[in-house]
């Protein structure tokens, strides 16, 4: 189920996921699968609406997962729950594919680091049903402004930078900064109040 | 102003990667230095830009894709457990054949040409740009202009971005050769060119068309005892039966292959064969 993909409990010391990747260590084929089945749709999705074509987009799904198979020791899951984890390696490929400047490839190399690094949900996410925040994100997002919402989507899906972004929607750098950072700001208090 | 006062409104930015260079490389800077609070700070950002995923509209990955992955996942799995087995010795290239030749000088020159034609995109782009600045009344339809510019520059660079992996393969010493030569049927044999880190190219040439809308697939044949085909990249030849296709992630790597075969199949490829090869080359 696509929404299964976000599960709300992370409770990160024997999280389901990270018994599922610790499994991978063992060469556990049948963990391999379980993971693809639950959060292939999700990055899928993500990749897709990245790349827009779904060619190059199973492409990079396919690179993502057989990171995952050959690479799991990356993943600490003391350092973050796993989910994100996968998500972030996602994006990167995806927007890694777009290639359209070569300033952003440089950003996207000087950020690989990042990949592996702490991503840590807030305590009200664990409390938070994994189909209501869904929805949740769905409609706080679209609760901004159509510009406010275009940046951050230019930002998430296509990589641009504040300057690029500003320069793309002809409004001044900073405005472009309060929209990303207020939005941003908006949907997290959104989400813990929803929870 | 403690140091972190400054970063404080970076922090979502900097998860979603949209800090310009200068800032950016000032943050990075300042959690070098280990500062607990902007960590945590970033790390919980990170997770909200994450939750942004759920704002892409559904869609769902070909069968194929798990297929393909799940063999690879099992062929290798079995390669590990068995490590007593000794890899067998890749025999390197030496020599291409006069037409495969043709067909790499070939693809240099398309080359070429998408880097002239990637060029010229590049000045529409800034044209475009220029115009949007001049003319505030059609921005609109400059708009459309520029994205429908970049989404073709976009494509361009994917294909010359395949183009060099694929003389990559081609003129590479490392690249193993497999001749697929042609069963029970009269036609000529097909030649595939295998690196380890590029991928396959597999060509053909005056190869008889699949009938109706079917496709030639490739599969890879594992050395595991009862292993299954793998799928690999679908193809219809151009209508002189000539192609060159390019499969930059084979789902098995070739000390775990036995053979290349390639069969004929519905459009849009099958999780296995349901023809019997009409080529095959086994690894040597």
């Amino acid at each position: 189920m696509f929404l299964a993909a976000f599960s709300p409990k992370d409770d990160r010391e024997a999280s389901p996921d990270a018994v599922l990747v610790r499994l991978l260590l063992q060469n556990d084929v049948a963990a391999f699968e379980k993971l693809y089945d639950k959060y292939f749709r999700i990055v899928y999705s993500l990749v897709l609406r990245i790349v827009q074509q779904s060619g190059p987009a199973e492409e990079v799904v396919q690179e993502v997962f057989l990171q995952l198979w050959r690479n799991s020791a990356q993943y600490d899951a003391a350092r973050g729950p796993f989910v994100p984890w996968l998500l972030t390696l996602a994006r990167n490929r995806a927007l890694d594919t777009l290639r359209l400047k070569s300033e952003r490839q440089r950003r996207l190399e000087n950020q690989s680091d990042e990949l592996f690094s702490v991503a840590v949900a807030p305590e009200y996410e664990k409390e938070l049903d994994e189909k209501r925040r869904a929805e949740r994100v769905r409609s706080l997002v679209g609760e901004l402004n159509p510009q406010q919402r275009r940046a951050i989507e230019l930002a998430y899906f296509q990589g641009l930078s504040h300057s690029e972004i500003a320069a793309e929607l002809k409004e001044p750098l900073g405005t472009v900064k309060s929209w990303i950072r207020n939005g941003l700001i908006r949907l997290k208090e959104g989400l813990h109040t929803a929870s | 102003m403690s140091d972190c006062d400054q970063f404080r409104e970076m922090y979502e930015a900097y998860a979603l990667g949209a800090l310009d260079p200068p800032e950016h490389a000032a943050l990075e800077a300042h959690l070098a230095t280990g500062c607990a609070e902007c960590a945590k700070a970033v790390a919980e950002a990170r997770w909200l830009v994450s939750q942004l995923a759920y704002l892409a509209p559904e869609a769902s990955a070909s069968d194929m894709l798990k297929g393909r992955l799940m063999q690879t996942a099992r062929s290798e799995a079995k390669s590990k457990s068995s490590s007593s087995v000794a890899t067998a010795p890749r025999k390197t290239s030496s020599g291409i054949p006069y037409w495969l030749s043709a067909g790499i000088a070939a693809l240099l020159l398309l080359t070429l040409y998408f880097a002239w034609d990637a060029q010229h995109l590049k000045e529409e782009l800034r044209a475009s740009n220029e115009r949007n600045q001049l003319d505030e009344q059609i921005v609109a339809n400059t708009q459309d202009e520029r994205v429908a510019t970049q989404q073709k520059l976009a494509a361009m660079e994917e294909q010359m971005a395949k183009m060099h992996r694929e003389t990559a393969i081609l003129t590479d010493p490392s690249s193993v050769k497999i001749m697929l030569a042609a069963q029970k049927i009269r036609a000529p044999q097909m030649v595939a060119m295998w690196h380890a880190k590029y991928g396959i190219v597999l060509t053909g040439q005056k190869v008889p068309m699949p009938s109706g809308n079917r496709v030639l697939q490739l599969w890879l044949i594992p050395k595991a005892p009862g292993g299954k085909p793998m799928p690999a990249m679908t193809v219809r030849p151009d209508a002189n039966g000539n192609f060159v296709v390019l499969v930059s992630n084979p789902p098995a790597a070739g000390s775990d292959t036995k053979a290349l075969a390639v069969t004929e199949e519905p459009a849009g490829g099958s999780a296995e064969p349901t023809t019997t090869p009409k080529w095959v080359g086994t690894m040597s």
